[in-house]
Order: C-alpha cells, then sequence, then structure tokens
C-alpha cells in the first residue's frame, strides 16, 4: 500500500477517533463547576494546540537535518509538517477565543501565550509564503530551513511563557513536573485526545509528504 | 445567577467543537481531492 493510501486509511482512523473524544467528552466527562461546559474546549483546543507545536518542532528538527545531510526529503517532510502545522494553529487560535469570551470575558487580549501562538501561526504561513516565492529549489530548501529552525526557537518560549511572564492563559494541565491538576475522568479524555490529534498529525502528514513526492513540488 | 450556579456557557462549547470539526474535516477533503489528482497523473 501506497504512503498516500496509508495516510488516508490512518486519517480516516484518526477521525473516527475523533467523533468518539467528543463524545467522551460530551457524555461521559463532568462537567467544571466555575466555567460551566466552556471547559470542555479544553479537549480540542490544547490538544490541537500540541499538533501544532508538535509540527512546529518537526519542521525545526527536519530543517535542521536538512541543513547537515543536504537530503530533500527532510525539506519535503518540513514543507508537509508546516502545512499541517497551519491547519492544527487554525483550530487552536478559533477554539481559544470561544473559551476566552465567556471565561475572561473578552475574544483576545495580547497576552505573552497568546501573542506567540499568534506568531507561530505565523511561522507557518511565512514559511510558505516564502517557498511559494522562491523559485530555484535548492535556494527555496535552504531559506525555509532557516525559517523552520526559527520556529523551533520559538517553542519553549511558547511553553514556559505562563511562568515567564505574567498571563492570564492557564498553566499546564498535563505538561508539567507535578501530578496532573484535575480530576482522573478530565485527564484520560485529554489524554485520549492529545493522542487522537497525535494520529491525525501523522495522517495529515504522510498525505501531504506523498503528494509532495509525486508533484517534486515539495 | 446564584454563587452554586453554573454558568451557561454550552454554546461557546458547541461552536469550539463545531468549528474544529468543520477545518480538521476541510483539511482531510483537500488532501484527499489534491492526492486524488496526483494519484490519476502518475
Amino acid at each position: 500500500m501506497s504512503l498516500l493510501r496509508r495516510g488516508r486509511w490512518i486519517t480516516a482512523f484518526a477521525l473516527l477517533l475523533l467523533g468518539g473524544i467528543y463524545i467522551r467528552a460530551l457524555v461521559f466527562t463532568p462537567e467544571e463547576r466555575l466555567q460551566g461546559l466552556a471547559q470542555k474546549i479544553y479537549y480540542v483546543h490544547v490538544p490541537s494546540a500540541w499538533s501544532a507545536m508538535l509540527a512546529m518542532g518537526m519542521v525545526g528538527l527536519a530543517s535542521i537535518l536538512f541543513l547537515f545531510l543536504k537530503d530533500p526529503r527532510y525539506d519535503r517532510f518540513a514543507s508537509a509538517s508546516a502545512e499541517v502545522g497551519t491547519a492544527f494553529s487554525l483550530v487552536m487560535l478559533t477554539t481559544g477565543p470561544l473559551w476566552a469570551r465567556p471565561i475572561w470575558g473578552t475574544w483576545w487580549t495580547w497576552d505573552a501565550r497568546l501573542t506567540l501562538t499568534l506568531m507561530m501561526f505565523f511561522m507557518f504561513i511565512g514559511y510558505q509564503l516564502l517557498r511559494g516565492a522562491v523559485t530555484d529549489p535548492a535556494l527555496r530548501a535552504r531559506y525555509a530551513a532557516v525559517v523552520g529552525i526559527c520556529g523551533l526557537v520559538l517553542l519553549p518560549f511558547i511553553h514556559l511563557s505562563v511562568y515567564l511572564f505574567r498571563t492570564l492563559h492557564p498553566q499546564p494541565i498535563v505538561l508539567k513536573p507535578s501530578a496532573p491538576s484535575a480530576p482522573p475522568a478530565m485527564v484520560i479524555t485529554l489524554l485520549s485526545s492529545f493522542a487522537v490529534f497525535t494520529l491525525l498529525y501523522v495522517g495529515f502528514v504522510m498525505q501531504r509528504y506523498a503528494i509532495g513526492e509525486r508533484t517534486h513540488d515539495a | 445567577m446564584t454563587p452554586d450556579a453554573v454558568p451557561q456557557t454550552g454554546g461557546y462549547m458547541v461552536a469550539a467543537y463545531i468549528v474544529a470539526a468543520v477545518i480538521l474535516l476541510a483539511y482531510t477533503v483537500v488532501l484527499w481531492r489534491r492526492g486524488g489528482k496526483v494519484d490519476r497523473g502518475s
């Protein structure tokens, strides 16, 4: 079975599991007392942010490997991951304000975490615009790799922004040194959603990589 | 609202779940169509 078809199957399976996550989150996960049902937005917002950051991390790592090894497969992978990361960033940036409006009373604030994640979204967009603007494949790959590495440098600042700066954004629930700060039923839903979004990332990247490979247009 | 009442924020949750599903499904369709074109071309 080709990479494209395997990617399609994985994506279809992940979307099916995402339906399961929706059901688990809506029906079988308790409602938070202070935030009400808006808290359940966490189960799509946080995993989409994770997948977007995973995508940016992979773009950066593949870019470093490309610059060292000059293997076009790394460039193609970075390009695929950047496009997929844009989709997950879009989910993150639309579901976040839908949670913030009832909880903070505003759709958006220029808080460190929010601003840095918006920067990551613009880096994904910029990365792809750059690829579209440079016609020479060798130059395109090299310039894009530099942008990809800049994106990788941004990631620790995004994750640590809630500790480094005075911020409204909630602190990590799971990805932190101490035990998760939520009841087990909520943590299980959140972790399951992390797994499904990761699988979705894998399925999308496999398809996008295969398309880039066959069209020779990374 | 009494102090113990849970805030009514269900509409925002529904909107977020729909938006997330629409974006992910739309991207799935885009990849499916691009993959189909590539498949037919090869």
